[in-house]
């Protein structure tokens, strides 16, 4: 049988995915072609590890030794599917160009949208987590940098480890995250920063929240930036309730309170439980600033959902940053809108209609949601290449079949062909001298990396080739 | 940081500008132990770190088990030697996907108690990402942090139930 295999999209479940299935398979008898919209390979490692977490990036390293294995060919700035891609100058690649030229599929496409709030409604005052993210990280996307320079008080709505990445950014001294890879043009926004203080608001409690232990530390440990002390009563555990090992420690570290006393800096944060945001109202001509209004919550514990009180309390902010997770792309296809990722069953896409196709999968958050750590992520890919093997060795009765199974297995699809004769996708000797660049121009800067947009990557791959 | 009178087990951090400036995966080291073959197939080793495979008889025994509790393979190291480097160097499916710089915890493996119980607390960084592990147990450890002494020759290193299907099909959280 043959394997032919079209992953899309081309962060870290593509790469594990295709690393488990080279090492599972050792004959040399298929293909692996990883498709990325992006020009760059990675995916959220590159768009979304936080600058200060250079460590969580050393997985490049097995993403590299998969690409380096001739089974492999990596196609950067091809959008798959059949809606327009948001970033102009990609190549555009049908989904039945896929069905044609492979014989399996894997969408890998993540959850690549933020989830936003009702009461919230997006404007210059009101951004999402994500786009502070695609700032800090020169994404394609390339949203409008924030204006730091004229806030004081920000406050993020969600207690994930988004929420605290981005606190961290903004509480960080800019002269600790010059050594990482963070653009220049991102260091200069921060040098002008005058944000004083950055509230962390969940409709939840201490117990409830999504953060994970390591990224609460790092809060707590801020060098500069001190935590306005919490409520007592809000730290005491219901007797005889059984805390996950996580919440004890998170418990623990809040009763331990900060390095830096409340008072002795410049910057403070907050942790401001049970709140939920009901209102903004934008700033006037006579009043700069915005107003938050949050109503006070308590946690049902029967259903551990967030219940309104019936209080209210309105802060005067300058910027809200909603931190609420993402979603998949509405308009992907097998994209299950209730769910907000694509359906799958046992890591096989399952159409509208609810039948199984035939040798068509996905990882990762495309196919789980936008939860985890970069383990999680690893294990769900590893657990895709196994299904894929199964499903080699003993095919499943599945009802629909889209892909050919017999493609050639050394042609690529057509509009990708072309794309390269036009030098308009970046293959991963590319990426690799791309990448060596922005490493070398990073040590003349003494840090990291100092990142290429596209325009700079394609004339630097252009002119060396 | 190492106060225990006995500090059988040490810890092996890397320095933050170390693993921001790891070696690129062309450049690994031949002078590290690393056979040829090792080089072409599995730089990653390499830049863990590597380990020389001691001559047959003279090393300390490691027995690598299943979930289920079924000898994978028992292998010889070097006294120093991390648990991670020792599973890489005989393809041991353990994965250290951060390369031992305690910032994932792929490297997740379950010791006996008694060698659990003689080696020092695990540190800060140690416990968030045991954390994140799955399958956790109350002697987990993560392998790039724990060195082979001759003590624990024939110690025994269980790999944690891979978790198929951890996550529900269409599973929404609760919040």
């Amino acid at each position: 049988m043959v394997l032919k295999l079209a992953i899309v999209g081309g962060g870290p479940s593509a790469f594990f995915v295709a690393s488990r299935l080279q090492k599972l398979l050792p004959t040399s008898n298929f293909r692996i072609h990883v498709f990325d919209r992006l020009w760059s390979p990675h995916g959220l490692v590159r768009y979304g590890v936080a600058p200060d977490h250079p460590e969580v990036k050393n997985c490049t390293h097995i993403f590299d030794k998969a690409a380096e294995d001739p089974r492999l060919r990596f196609f950067g700035n091809v959008n798959v599917g059949d809606s327009l891609s948001p970033i102009q100058h990609t190549v555009n690649l049908p989904l039945k160009s896929i069905f044609e030229n492979y014989s399996h599929v894997v969408f890998a496409t993540g959850c690549t949208l933020p989830k936003r709030h009702s009461e919230l409604p997006p404007s210059e005052h009101c951004v999402s987590a994500l786009s502070l993210v695609h700032w800090y990280t020169q994404h394609p996307n390339s949203p409008a940098p924030p204006q730091l320079n004229k806030l004081d008080h920000v406050s993020i709505i969600g207690n994930g480890n988004v929420s605290l990445d981005v606190a961290r950014m903004l509480l960080t001294h800019v002269d600790v995250l010059r050594k990482y890879d963070v653009p220049e043009r991102v260091l200069e926004v921060l040098a002008e920063s005058t944000v004083k203080h950055v509230s962390i608001v969940g409709r939840r409690g201490p117990l409830e929240a999504a953060y994970t232990p390591k990224e609460l530390r790092e809060m707590i440990e801020l060098p500069e930036a001190s935590m306005v002390p919490l409520d007592p009563e809000l730290l005491k555990v219901p007797e005889g309730l059984k805390l996950a090992r996580t919440q004890s420690r998170a418990i623990q570290l809040l009763n331990k309170g900060p390095k830096q006393l409340y008072g002795t800096t410049k910057k403070t944060w907050s942790l401001d439980f049970y709140r939920s945001p009901t209102g903004l109202v934008l700033p006037t001509a006579e009043d700069p600033r915005c107003h938050l209004s949050l109503g006070h919550t308590m946690v049902n514990p029967t259903t551990q959902r967030a219940e309104p009180t019936g209080e209210t309390t309105v802060v005067p902010t300058d910027l809200v940053v909603t931190s609420l997770g993402f979603h998949g792309e509405p308009t992907a296809s097998f994209f299950d809108p209730g769910l907000g990722h694509l359906r799958t069953l046992s890591n096989r896409v399952i159409t509208p209609q609810g039948t199984t196709l035939r040798n068509v999968y996905a990882s990762g958050w495309a196919s789980t949601g936008a939860r985890g750590v970069i383990n999680s992520s690893m294990m769900n890919a590893y657990d895709v290449a196994q299904t894929i093997i199964s499903d080699m060795e003993n095919p499943p009765a599945i009802e629909e079949a889209v892909l050919n199974p017999e493609p050639p297995l050394e042609d690529i699809p057509t509009e990708v062909k072309q794309g390269i004769k036009q030098r308009n996708v970046v293959q991963y000797d590319d990426w690799k001298k791309i990448d060596d660049e922005e490493i070398r121009r990073g040590e003349v800067l003494g840090k990291e990396r100092e990142r290429m947009l596209w325009d700079q990557a394609k004339n630097f791959v252009g002119a060396r080739a | 940081m190492f106060s225990t009178a006995r500090t059988v087990l040490r810890r092996t951090v890397r320095p933050l500008s170390a693993a921001a400036s790891a070696p690129r995966l062309h450049i690994a080291n031949p002078s590290l132990g690393c056979s040829r073959r090792r080089l072409l197939h599995s730089s990653m080793v390499c830049r863990h770190g590597g380990i020389d495979r001691p001559e047959p008889g003279t090393g300390i025994k490691l027995t690598f088990k299943d979930s289920k509790g079924n000898d994978i393979r028992t292998v010889e190291a070097n006294e120093g030697d991390d648990i991670l480097s020792v599973a890489h160097e005989y393809d041991i499916d353990l994965e250290g996907a951060c390369e031992g710089s305690v910032a994932c915890s792929t490297c997740h493996v379950i010791l006996q108690e008694g060698v659990y119980d003689r080696l020092p607390e695990p540190e800060d960084d140690e416990n968030d990402m045991l954390d994140m592990a799955f399958g956790l147990t109350d002697t987990s450890r993560l392998g790039c942090q724990v060195k082979v002494t001759k003590e624990f020759d024939g110690m025994t290193v269980t790999l944690p139930a891979a978790t198929r299907n951890m996550f529900v099909d269409g599973h929404k959280p609760s919040h």
